[in-house]
C-alpha cells in the first residue's frame, strides 16, 4: 500500500482549475521530487496532502486514512506524522529558533525540558544550526531560515517529508547545501518525502522517481533516468529551460540576436 | 432595473449572512476550545500581561481626560440652577455606569483589538497559521483561547481601574477647582450608586471583553491578500469592535437596568 495515495484529485479557485486529475503514489522510504512551472498546482497538491485544503474531487489518502474525511482531532493525529517545509519556512516570527524547533515537541510529546533541550540540538546539528538557538528568526538570512523550518519539521520524526520549493530564490551554493541537506535527511532518517522544486540539479540528485504537473495534469511520473529520455515535448522543453516550445500559453518574447563583437 | 436592485439587495444579505455565520462558527469554537488540553499557561500569562498591565497607562490617561472634562461639564451645568451639590452624585453614576466601562471597552478595542487583527492577520499571510495547522496545533486553540480568556478578565479589571480614576478625576476638578469639600464629595459620589451599579459596570465590561477579542482574532484569522490585507485588518476590528461595544451596551442597560 503507497504511504501516499493521490487519486483523481482535481481543485479549482473560482473559474480557474488548478489542478485537474491527478494521480500520485508514493510508496514507503521513497522520495518523490515534483516538478512544473509557476503556477501550475504543485504547491496546492501539498496542502491537499495536509488538509489545508479540500479537493474538489477525489482525494488524498496518507496511510491508508482518506485525509477529507477526517475528524479535526485524526488530521490532527495524522498531520504528527508529517513534516511539512514552507518554501519561505513560515517560522513563528515571535520566538526564537529554539523556540520554533521545540514547538511541536512541548505540545505533543511528553519530554522533560532537557530532553526537548537535547533533540533540538540533534535537529539543529542535522541541518547544520547548531549555535543558533538563541537567535530570532529575523536575524536568519533566507537559507538559514528554511534549515530551521527544517528543523523544526522534522522535531516530531515524521515519517513523510513534504518540501515545498525549499530552494526557490537561494545562490547556487546555498541550493546545494539545501540539496544535501535534504539528501542527508532521506539517508539518515530513511522517511518518504516528496519536494517540488525548481532546481534541475538538485532534484535528480534527490528523487527516485519525478513527477511533472503540466496545466494542472500530471504527465510523467517516472524514474530519473526514463524522465530525462521521456520524448515528451513539454519535458523536453522543461529540461532544456528554453522558452521556446508547448510549455507557456502565451508566446514569449523573440529571442534578441547577440551582437558579434568588433574585430 | 427593479430586479437589479433585488438583485444586489439579495446579494448583500447573503453576504452579510455569510458573515455572521462564519464569525458565529469561530466564536462557538473558540468557546468550545477553553478546556481543551494541552493548556498553555505560559501563553496565556503573556496575554495578562499584553491585555492587561500593558494597558494600564492609556486606561489611566483616557479615564482621568474623560472623568475631568465630564466633572467641568456637570460643575458648570448645575451652577445654572445652583445646584452645585449634585454634580459629585452624577459624576458617580455616570462613571461607574457608563463611561467606565464604555470608555475601557473603546480604547481596549484600538489598542489591543487592532493589536490581535494586526498579529493573527501577519500570522495568516506569512503562512504561521498554516505552520500551526501542520504541526498538529489547532490555531483556534493555540491564538484565539487565551487572547479571549485574557480580555474577558482583564477588561473588568481595566474598567475597575478605570472607576477608581474616574472619582479622583471628579475630585480634581470639583474639589481642587470648584471648591467642593473633598468630605462632601466623597460622600456624594456614591451616593446614588449601589453594588447593582457596580454589577452592571462589570458585565458590560466582560461583553466588551469577549468582543474585542473575538473581533480582532476573526478579522486577523480572515486576513487575505498580503500587506493591504494586514493594514485592512486591524481598521476593521477597531470599527467593528467599537460598533459593537456602543450596541451591546444599548441592550445591556435596557436589560440589566430591568
Amino acid at each position: 500500500m503507497a504511504v501516499i495515495d493521490v487519486v483523481n484529485l482535481s481543485k479549482a479557485f473560482g473559474p480557474k482549475v488548478v489542478l485537474s486529475n491527478v494521480n500520485l503514489q508514493v510508496q514507503e522510504g521513497e522520495s518523490l521530487v515534483v516538478l512544473g512551472g509557476s503556477g501550475t498546482g504543485k504547491t496546492v497538491l501539498l496542502r491537499n496532502i495536509m488538509g489545508l485544503l479540500t479537493p474538489d474531487s477525489g482525494h488524498v489518502a496518507v496511510e491508508g486514512k482518506v485525509i477529507a474525511q477526517l475528524s479535526r482531532d485524526e488530521l490532527f493525529d495524522v498531520r504528527q506524522s508529517i513534516g511539512m517545509c514552507f518554501q519561505m519556512a513560515a517560522l513563528f516570527d515571535s520566538m526564537t529558533v529554539f523556540e520554533n524547533v521545540a514547538f511541536g515537541l512541548r505540545r505533543h510529546r511528553r519530554m522533560t525540558e532537557a530532553e526537548v533541550r537535547a533533540r533540538v540540538e540533534e535537529c539543529l546539528a542535522m541541518v547544520g544550526m547548531k549555535g543558533t538557538d538563541q537567535l530570532k528568526p529575523a536575524e536568519l538570512s533566507g537559507g538559514m531560515k528554511r534549515r530551521v523550518g527544517f528543523a523544526r519539521a522534522i522535531a516530531l520524526k515524521p515519517k513523510i517529508l513534504l518540501f515545498d520549493e525549499p530552494t526557490t530564490g537561494l545562490d547556487p551554493v546555498m541550493t546545494d547545501v539545501i540539496g544535501r541537506i535534504i539528501l542527508d535527511l532521506k539517508h539518515e532518517l530513511g522517511i518518504t518525502s516528496i519536494t517540488i522544486t525548481h532546481d534541475l540539479k538538485s532534484a535528480f540528485e534527490i528523487a527516485d522517481r519525478i513527477a511533472l504537473i503540466f496545466r494542472g495534469e500530471c504527465i510523467a511520473c517516472e524514474s530519473p533516468a526514463d524522465f530525462k529520455v521521456n520524448p515528451h515535448p513539454v519535458i523536453q522543453q522543461f529540461l532544456r529551460g528554453d522558452a521556446d516550445g508547448p510549455f507557456l500559453q502565451d508566446p514569449p518574447p523573440p529571442k534578441r540576436k547577440t551582437q558579434e563583437a568588433p574585430s | 432595473m427593479v430586479l437589479t436592485l433585488f438583485d444586489k439587495a439579495g446579494a448583500g444579505v447573503l453576504k452579510a449572512t455569510d458573515t455572521f455565520g462564519d464569525f458565529a462558527v469561530l466564536a462557538g469554537r473558540t468557546f468550545a476550545a477553553i478546556f481543551k488540553r494541552p493548556f498553555d499557561g505560559k501563553n496565556l500569562l503573556f496575554q495578562f500581561q499584553s491585555v492587561g498591565v500593558n494597558s494600564i497607562p492609556v486606561v489611566v490617561l483616557t479615564s482621568l481626560a474623560v472623568s475631568m472634562v465630564f466633572a467641568v461639564q456637570l460643575a458648570f451645568g448645575f451652577k445654572q440652577f445652583q445646584a452645585e451639590g449634585l454634580a459629585s452624585q452624577v459624576e458617580g453614576l455616570a462613571i461607574m455606569r457608563e463611561l467606565a466601562p464604555v470608555i475601557t471597552g473603546l480604547m481596549l478595542s484600538g489598542r489591543i483589538g487592532s493589536a490581535m487583527a494586526a498579529e493573527l492577520g501577519t500570522m495568516q499571510v506569512t503562512e504561521q497559521i498554516d505552520a500551526l495547522e501542520c504541526l498538529a496545533t489547532d490555531p483556534i486553540h493555540y491564538l484565539f483561547v487565551p487572547r479571549l480568556l485574557a480580555s474577558m478578565v482583564m477588561v473588568p479589571i481595566l474598567t475597575v481601574v478605570s472607576i477608581y480614576v474616574g472619582f479622583w478625576g471628579g475630585y480634581l476638578i470639583l474639589v481642587g477647582v470648584e471648591g467642593q469639600s473633598a468630605y462632601v464629595y466623597g460622600n456624594e459620589f456614591y451616593k446614588l450608586l449601589a453594588f447593582r451599579d457596580l454589577r452592571i459596570a462589570l458585565y458590560k465590561a466582560f461583553v466588551f471583553g469577549m468582543i474585542i477579542a473575538l473581533v480582532g482574532c476573526w478579522k486577523g484569522y480572515r486576513t487575505k491578500g498580503g500587506a493591504e490585507g494586514v493594514g485592512n485588518a486591524p481598521t476593521s476590528s477597531v470599527v467593528t469592535s467599537s460598533l459593537w461595544i456602543l450596541i451591546s451596551d444599548f441592550f445591556l442597560t435596557k436589560l440589566l437596568l430591568v
